[in-house]
């Protein structure tokens, strides 16, 4: 772990990992704080200033009806990573248990188990949320919802490949012998065994999960309207191409940078976690 | 022998696989909110009219009753009609799936044409300035969603420095007669060239937005795979023999690490299909996923179920295609495989 | 078999090389577009796409009136009303695009195959039309169940088939649904070379059409659909595009304009509607309502939907109805915010504005109408009143508001008369018969406005009938089932050498929405 950590902390990728993720933690962390106008963050209307390209009282721009961008920006952080850390909350959990249930019992939980993630994982992520987020309203917790049914088939299919793996291994046939109970073996002696796989995942994960949550609100499937969302900021922009080209390039980027930031510190984790 | 076993095991499941989706599919569009028919026939429809139109789709019947009457129908080639388009649902798809298909395969091409080498150029020159170019790079892509993409070419490209064009798949002026719906290919099969370099040119954008991210991910694939192949024996003795850096590389490294970086490939296809949704938004290309993203608005089952069925299966041929070459190329790899 | 496509491929190679070295062709083609998927099927299609192409590829007995209200002449030369007994002498000049004549049969075929197929706007005609019969070759008389004064507009929703090509390409007894989804059977001055409903639809210029064609009129019109408002923008930059739909954003009209193009306006019957849900506390106290109409900023909205100084995309309202519409008084004051009264209304509402957050719904589609909500929050929370925004997709909202109880409080939503006759807007949108939709989702009930609407619908006289409707407005008006924010003129960007003449110059406008874009009324220079 110390190990880790120092490579973490000498490499200079990772540094400026760390350093992109920090700043869009704390962004979202003290938004209050650090917005220069924190009321854009709601429903304000301001049509005096509105269409206004970047300029020092607006270091980003303005939108069509006169909010400040870089605030909404720093708001719609927040969602971006309320989003990330929900569905890496439940979809890991999920996952798991059915990748060790199916890969330890085999027969025929295996099969009914891992057809059931097949089906999941056969339908492209994206159209799946897609679908589920036209059932449901379009609300924030809705959205959540749709990307982490499709994403604990993922961790499901790591899990079972890796347990199918230590199943014949040493240290699990000693449990069985000694009596030990399914249970016990699954969680207390294979479990422990998947972490730095799980963990790497979850680390390169957290990008994706807001590089997807921005996908389904850029087809007008996610977060409600005057809340900002980086995805649909970017989406409501592209109507004003090319010349208020600054509603659409700036919360691109801002998607950019928060995903960069944490696959710099992934790739990292992974060179460490996982050195072959 | 044994490998047309294993396809056919692989087609099996596959079919489970698909009768699984279409009823997860199913289940999931009947719910969606609105009714389906209320909204085909517009406001001003008697309620009368908007109850002879449910009775004729069925959707008084229970869910079950109704997926029978599904699958039957599915047995004949009839997916239904659609509300969207008010065409059967399978001249929608075989118009609109090609479009995407051929959008997605010249992505794919391009993940291959541009990522493996950019990987290797990367191992090769591992831990120098290339290498962390091209691995900063490589992030960067797939740090971006497609739209993002899209919306950055087009606005360099077509917007600011009008070199390709901003919509459509071939030039207005060309007329060429339908054959498969791939534009490529019907314009050949015209023998009109001009015809083809407009279809491409009409191409590139949408299929570069479409494969940055999988470019990305192969560089990073091939470089990791040929980093842990130069660390093979057979490596350090070619090293030992004198032959040249660029001998090694392209003989002994790169060529085993084709094999996994193929088959992430096609599992990336699920990817490509997923992100042409939003590539074809950006750029009104009038393919599958636009279909897809319109009928889900308007709550047209039908076409909702034909399009998510079309595009799994596709998946899955992909998957036991990129499959069943790898075996054929290696089948050391199968047999690594089976003994896990 | 191989030789036949071998000399095929070898022809087209040689053809190929031929047009690729020939310069681009003289040939006019006009490229418009729209949002929606275009329906070419007349018995189907009912929104702005499908009149443009219905109005292209067919006839119909009347056209609106140019430069008028009403009706006038068109496949028919004259009638007579007889009760609830209509008859039509046709002209005898016209033929469908086949060589067909057109004859009073067609009439009553065109009529039978779109009652049968129950959709599009067949609604129009469900329970009012007896029988159609052809009582000569140029002849045909249509039996009413009960009379229907506005039965004579509604005929604009007809466009009449050619009998004997629909019944060759009859399936089934599919009404040839199939075939007519992907070619045309009519009489109108253009017909479908190519159809793709996600796409373009692509047409071509049939001589011998019965009215004359403008000068430098289009042969070949590209009816474009989905393209996005960046899109149109650069296409019409590059002289690749020549009349943009109107649904672009104001910002895309001002930027379009500043590069050259002309912008148009078409008043197509139709109002901009904040449609308030008069079955929900505490929109059900009509002081509440005044209260919100009072309070409304009608002077921001103008300013918004201001393009630049020549063009606005709205006109202020006086009641419910549009211009051009019967019961439409010129004379009446325009709506304007007063917030005292606003506050004195308020006063009188049984409900405390606290309790009571309002929700209000844009339709995700149409992002522009953010800013209406915006507006509505932020002058509506001076009133007390807490307001939730909420941005639903369209096929949500059509669920929500078949359910009074829970739909949204307050959604905002255009409204386009049917035909040029009054009652095909306020029937629709009032008249307590009519079943929970998002036309009708201010579920309002008045006995005495359904008296003045059923009345209208069997009065026959101008005067008597402008009367009634005056009297319905000032109902309306004064009960606020609806903020009236403002009449919609449809915006249209024109490419500069191209001329839009129905528009350009209001003696030559017809009143209904999408019957101006007439291709063949269009001019296109090179």
């Amino acid at each position: 772990m110390k190990r880790a950590a120092y490579i973490l902390l000498t490499n200079p990728l990772s540094i400026i990992g760390l350093l992109l993720v920090g700043t869009v933690f704390f962004c979202a962390a003290f938004a209050g704080l650090v917005a220069p106008y924190p009321e854009h963050a709601g429903a304000v209307i301001n049509f005096a200033f509105a269409n206004k390209p970047p300029s020092a009282d607006y270091l980003l721009g303005t939108d069509v009806v006169g909010r400040d961008i870089l605030s909404r920006i720093i708001y719609a952080y927040r969602i971006a990573l309320g989003m990330g850390l929900v569905v890496l909350l439940i979809a890991p959990p999920v996952g798991v248990a059915v990748g060790l249930i199916a890969g330890y019992l085999g027969g025929r939980t295996d099969f009914i188990l891992m057809r059931i993630t097949d089906i999941f994982l056969s339908i492209p992520p994206l159209v799946l949320a897609l679908a589920i987020m036209g059932v449901l309203e379009p609300t924030l917790l809705n959205a959540m919802l749709a990307v982490t049914a499709m994403w604990w088939p993922w961790y499901a299919r790591l899990v079972y490949n890796i347990t199918r793996g230590e199943k014949v291994e040493g240290y699990v046939l000693a449990a069985e012998v000694i009596g030990a109970s399914r249970t016990h073996i699954m969680f207390r002696e294979i479990l422990p065994n998947c972490i730095p796989a799980i963990v790497t995942k979850m680390t390169l994960d957290f990008g994706f999960v807001i590089l997807i949550a921005s996908s389904l609100s850029f087809l007008g499937l996610g977060v409600q309207a005057p809340t900002p969302d980086l995805g649909s900021m970017v989406s409501e922009g592209t109507r004003y191409l090319p010349d208020s080209w600054w509603m659409t390039v700036f919360p691109g980027l801002a998607i950019v940078v928060a995903v960069f930031g944490f696959n710099l510190i992934g790739d990292a984790l992974r060179d460490v976690l996982e050195p072959d | 022998m044994t490998i047309f076993r294993r396809l056919l095991l692989r087609l099996g499941t596959s079919l489970i696989v698909l009768v699984g989706v279409s009823m997860l599919i199913f289940c999931i569009a009947r719910v969606i909110p609105g009714d389906p028919a209320r909204i085909a026939l517009g406001p001003r429809a008697t309620t009368e009219q908007v109850e002879q139109m449910r009775e004729a789709l069925h959707l008084n019947e229970p869910l079950v009753v109704q997926y029978g009457l599904f699958m039957r129908d599915l047995a004949r080639g009839d997916l239904g009609i659609s509300l969207y388009s008010k065409r059967p649902v399978m001249t929608d798809l075989a118009e609109y799936l090609p479009a995407t298909l051929e959008l997605v395969l010249l992505a794919g091409l391009m993940m291959v044409v541009f990522g493996l080498p950019l990987g290797a150029l990367s191992a090769r020159y591992r831990g120098r300035w290339p290498d962390h170019l091209i691995r900063v790079f490589s992030l960067l892509t797939v740090s971006a969603p497609a739209f993002v993409w899209a919306v950055g070419l087009v606005l360099v490209f077509a917007y600011f420095l009008p070199l390709f064009p901003i919509t459509g798949r071939i030039a207005d002026t060309l007329n060429i007669p339908h054959l498969t719906g791939f534009m490529l290919i019907d314009t050949l099969a015209a023998g009109r060239i001009d015809g083809f370099i407009s279809a491409l040119h009409h191409m590139i954008l949408p299929a570069f937005a479409l494969a940055l991210s999988g470019i990305g991910q192969a560089s990073r694939l091939t470089r990791s795979n040929m980093i842990s192949t130069y660390e093979h024996p057979s490596i350090e003795m070619a090293q030992a023999y004198g032959f040249s850096e660029a001998r090694i590389a392209q003989r002994y490294a790169f060529r085993p690490s084709l094999i996994p970086s193929l088959t992430i490939i096609g599992l990336d296809f699920a990817a490509l299909l997923g992100n042409a949704f939003l590539v074809e938004i950006i750029f009104a290309w009038p393919g599958l996923s636009r279909y897809g993203v319109g009928v889900i608005l308007q709550k047209d089952l039908n076409a909702i179920v034909g399009t998510v069925l079309i595009i799994s299966a596709t998946f899955l041929i992909a998957n036991i295609i990129v499959d069943f070459l790898v075996s054929v190329i290696n089948p050391r790899i199968r047999l690594s495989e089976n003994g896990k | 078999m191989t030789l036949t496509t071998r000399t095929t491929v070898l022809g087209s190679t040689v053809l190929g090389l031929l047009l690729a070295t020939a310069p681009a062709s003289a040939e006019r083609i006009l490229r418009a577009d729209e949002v929606a998927v275009g329906e070419i099927d007349p018995a189907k299609g009912t929104d702005y796409a499908d009149t443009v192409l219905a109005i292209n590829l067919y006839d119909t007995l009347v056209y609106p009136k140019q430069g008028g209200a009403g009706v006038q002449p068109h496949l028919a030369t004259d009638w007579t009303i007889d009760g609830a007994s209509y008859t039509f002498n046709l002209r005898d000049d016209v033929k469908f695009n086949s060589g067909n004549a057109l004859t009073a049969a067609d009439v009553a075929y065109t009529f039978e195959r779109m009652m049968a197929m129950g959709q599009g706007n067949s609604s129009l005609f469900a329970g009012v039309v007896d029988s159609v019969e052809a009582t000569g070759d140029h002849t045909v008389v249509f039996t009413l169940s009960k009379p229907f004064a506005p039965f004579l507009a509604t005929l604009i929703r007809m466009p009449i088939v050619d009998m004997a090509t629909v019944k060759a390409n009859e399936k089934d007894g599919d009404w040839a649904s199939t075939w007519m989804s992907q070619n045309s059977a009519g009489s109108g001055p253009y017909m479908i070379t190519s159809h793709d409903p996600q796409t373009e639809t692509v047409l071509s210029y049939e001589a011998d059409y019965f009215i004359e064609p403008v000068e430098n009129f289009p042969e070949t019109v590209r009816f474009r659909y989905g393209l996005e408002p960046a899109t149109v923008r650069a296409l019409m930059g590059r002289g690749e595009h020549d009349i943009s739909s109107q649904w672009l954003p104001p910002e895309v009209y001002a930027g379009l304009a500043q590069d050259g193009a002309s912008l148009v306006t078409e008043a197509g019957l139709t109002g901009e509607y904040f449609k308030l849900n008069t079955q929900r506390a505490p929109l059900d106290d009509v002081h509440c309502r005044r209260a919100l109409a009072y309070a409304f900023d009608y002077a921001t909205m103008a300013q918004l939907t201001q393009i630049n100084d020549n063009t606005s995309t709205s006109k202020p309202m006086t009641g419910a109805i549009p211009q051009g519409l019967t019961g439409y008084d010129a004379s009446l004051p325009v709506f304007q915010q007063d917030m005292a009264l606003a506050k004195e209304e308020l006063g009188k509402c049984q409900y405390d504005p606290a309790d009571h957050p309002l929700d209000v719904v844009f339709i995700a589609e149409t992002p522009a109408r953010e800013r209406g909500a915006l507006m509505m929050q932020a002058i509506y929370s001076t009133l007390g009143f807490k307001v939730d925004i909420t941005r639903t997709p369209w096929a949500l909202l059509t669920e929500q508001v078949t359910a009074p109880a829970t739909a949204p409080h307050v959604v905002e939503i255009a409204i386009s008369a049917a035909s040029p006759d009054t009652d095909s807007l306020l029937y629709a949108m009032y008249h307590s018969s009519q079943p929970p939709t998002w036309i009708s989702s201010s579920y309002y009930k008045n006995a005495d406005l359904d008296a003045l609407l059923d009345k209208g619908r069997v009065e026959s006289d101008p005067d008597a009938r402008q009367a009634l409707y005056a009297d319905a407005n000032a109902i309306l008006a004064d009960t606020v089932p609806d903020i009236y924010a403002y009449e919609l003129l449809s915006p249209f960007a024109v490419r500069d050498g191209v001329t839009y003449h129905n528009l350009a110059d209001p003696a030559r406008t017809y009143p209904v929405s999408g019957f101006n874009m007439r291709f063949a009324d269009i001019s296109v220079s090179e």
